[in-house]
């Protein structure tokens, strides 16, 4: 443009190309606008839902720093600094509920993994698919039902009174299973692994099948065994995605299935000693005890781990296998 | 295998069982795989209740048809300019949305923001909002799709014919991103079923009921009224007033029935959603 400018003689001619050039680009930001505008539009009620289902929540983060008051309001409640912190872990659920979370979890995860692979593999060696089509969706079938749906059916099994266990096995002296707590670390890894190990397997299930099948003729041909196959072909290959799953889940290693730490037990408190995990704590410190403090302090030290294991889970993931980071 | 899926059925037909079983067989015999003295007094019960029942029911059917809906339109609206090259501050908002993902405030704060800033507890909203409106996993699923499989070239198409973005997205987004927004939707639907956690934080009130936290609120005030004396002469009476064994396991196979109904969809969908996920964009 300078170069138009400098030239006196055509200083009216390039005003006028100026002129152009301006409406030019006004109409093409004017086009540009009236383009981009109806993608905000569209992008304004998820963008208001994101800010009050989790960006809020996410300042609400604040009030385990603070003694809440609700008659004079959230934010006008003194800073109390970590004493919320500091009262909830001077008590034993502290130790309990970090105990029982971990525990819980490493039993789940490892377990998991091993079952999972298990059924995948037994579900690859049906030769009959149609006897595989029928038997896989009634497995997954039961990570369909909800927590209460789970606990009923547990009841049946395990009410003191009428319970199938107590009628068959223990008919003479039944036992109050919802009273003992030294049961609950097995029953909740069954009901555990009766839920999900449908579902779970599936993605292996998936894995094995995208295994080249010439791969097996060659072994097959040199004289591997069934098991020799396994163990050298299909293990070998399942071996990233076990990795991948594994850090995932280790990523929500200081989180719980709510419903079933707190609705399989019905939640009886003579089992807090093997069932109470940090969310079922969160939620009797909130709604049956109305200690605010105490809930939200245990609450913001589970997501602040649970931040910290996501990104070190995610930047293992990235290391080993970029594709499948989260980010 | 078949064992396995022996282990996993027979639970269900143990409580089917139960609920087509006479109350006196189960007094005596307790709860067993066969009905020993067969009957449908349990159902007749339920039939009796159709009004408390239907009504916890219809508030499912509501809640579910509602949210559904909402959580397709919301996500699909949010993923498709994430999905477009030429919208500029697509990254910025990819951002927000992962950081959602992965730092949450937790229950605590969450259950404040809504029932102190919202006031939402014991309305219609607390059963469709909180949670499960719109999944940041989600979004990001609908925008992979889009990018993968509906060419940019269409679009273009479209663009010089004149059609705005929202004509686009309503008439060439929506209809040819079915597939994964069947998956998506079934899968909102079946958690909008299942929920019972937004019943239990935030309604009280016994109109709002759903049919899982009316199931919930059953289990409790049994669990209840076995820990407290039963020999006082009013828990007694409370007790013999309360659903027969048989009528609790009935409601609840009617509570699982409608999934049932739709799993031959889902079933096909738990194996493509992983398919769709996996796909990069």
């Amino acid at each position: 443009m300078p170069k138009i400018r400098s030239e006196k003689s055509s200083e009216g001619h390039s005003s006028q190309y100026e002129n152009i050039l301006k409406k030019n680009k006004k109409s093409k930001r004017l086009a540009e606008f009236k383009k981009t505008f109806p993608m905000y539009l569209m992008l304004i009620p998820g963008v208001i839902y994101l800010v009050c289902n989790n960006y809020l929540p996410m300042f609400g983060i604040l009030i385990a720093f603070k003694k809440v008051n609700f008659s004079i309001g959230v934010l006008k409640s003194p800073w109390v600094g970590l004493s919320n912190f500091r009262f909830l872990f001077e008590t034993k659920d502290a130790w309990i509920m970090i105990r029982n979370t971990l525990a819980y979890n490493a039993v789940f995860i490892i377990l998991g993994m091993a079952i999972a692979i298990f059924v995948a593999l037994c579900m690859a060696e049906i030769s009959n698919r149609g006897i595989a089509k029928i038997i896989q969706p009634i497995i997954c079938f039961p990570s369909m039902v909800s927590a209460v749906i789970l606990s009923f059916i547990v009841y049946a099994f395990l009410s003191t009174t009428y319970g199938f266990v107590n009628r068959t096995f223990f008919p003479d002296s039944p036992i109050n299973w919802y009273a003992t707590a030294k049961y609950w670390p097995f029953i909740l890894t069954i009901v555990h692994f009766w839920q999900v190990t449908g579902q779970s397997s599936i993605i292996y299930m998936a894995s094995i099948g995208g295994i080249d099948k010439e791969l097996y003729e060659a072994a097959r041909i040199d004289g591997a065994s069934k098991f020799k196959q396994i163990w050298h072909i299909t293990l070998p290959l399942l071996k990233p995605m076990m990795t991948l799953m594994l850090l995932l889940s280790i990523g929500r290693i200081f989180n719980s299935d709510f419903g079933l730490f707190y609705q399989v037990p019905l939640g009886s408190g003579l089992l807090y000693n093997t069932t109470q995990t940090i969310d079922t704590y969160v939620y009797r410190a909130l709604l049956e005890l109305n200690n605010v403090g105490m809930s939200s302090a245990a609450s913001v030290f589970q997501a602040i781990i649970g931040f910290l294991l996501v990104i070190l889970s995610n930047a293992l993931v990235r290391k080993i296998d970029k594709e499948n980071a989260l980010f | 295998m078949i064992l396995l899926a022996l282990y996993c059925l027979a639970p269900f037909f143990l409580m089917l069982s139960v609920s087509l079983s006479t109350e006196h067989s189960l007094s005596t015999g307790g709860y067993s795989f066969w009905p020993r003295e067969f009957s449908f007094a349990a159902y007749d019960y339920l039939w009796a209740k159709r009004f408390t029942i239907g009504r916890a029911y219809g508030i499912t059917i509501f809640v579910t048809v509602v949210g559904t809906i909402t959580n397709l339109l919301l996500t699909s609206l949010f993923a498709y300019p994430l999905s477009r090259k030429d919208f500029k501050p697509r990254n910025v908002i990819a951002f927000i949305i992962f950081f959602s993902l992965m730092f949450n405030g937790g229950l605590t704060a969450s259950y404040i923001v809504w029932t102190r800033l919202f006031h939402i507890k014991n309305t219609i909203w607390a059963l469709l909002i909180p949670g499960s409106l719109m999944g940041g996993m989600n979004i990001l699923l609908v925008r992979n799709y889009f990018n993968a499989n509906i060419p940019y070239s269409i679009i273009e198409a479209a663009q010089i014919d004149g059609a705005g973005v929202f004509r686009i997205y309503w008439r060439i987004m929506l209809p040819l991103s079915k597939p994964v927004l069947t998956t998506i939707g079934l899968f909102a639907a079946l958690g909008y079923w299942n929920n019972w956690t937004n019943g239990l934080y935030y309604i009280s009130d016994t109109k709002l009921y759903t049919i899982q936290v009316y199931l919930k609120k059953l289990m409790d005030s049994i669990a209840f009224l076995k820990s407290s004396d039963i020999a006082s002469e009013s828990a007694a009476l409370a007790y013999k007033a309360f659903p027969m064994e048989s009528a609790r396991m009935a409601i609840a196979i009617i509570a699982i029935l409608p999934i049932l109904l739709v799993y031959p969809f889902i079933q096909k969908e738990l194996v493509k959603g992983l398919v769709i996920g996996g796909v990069k964009g």
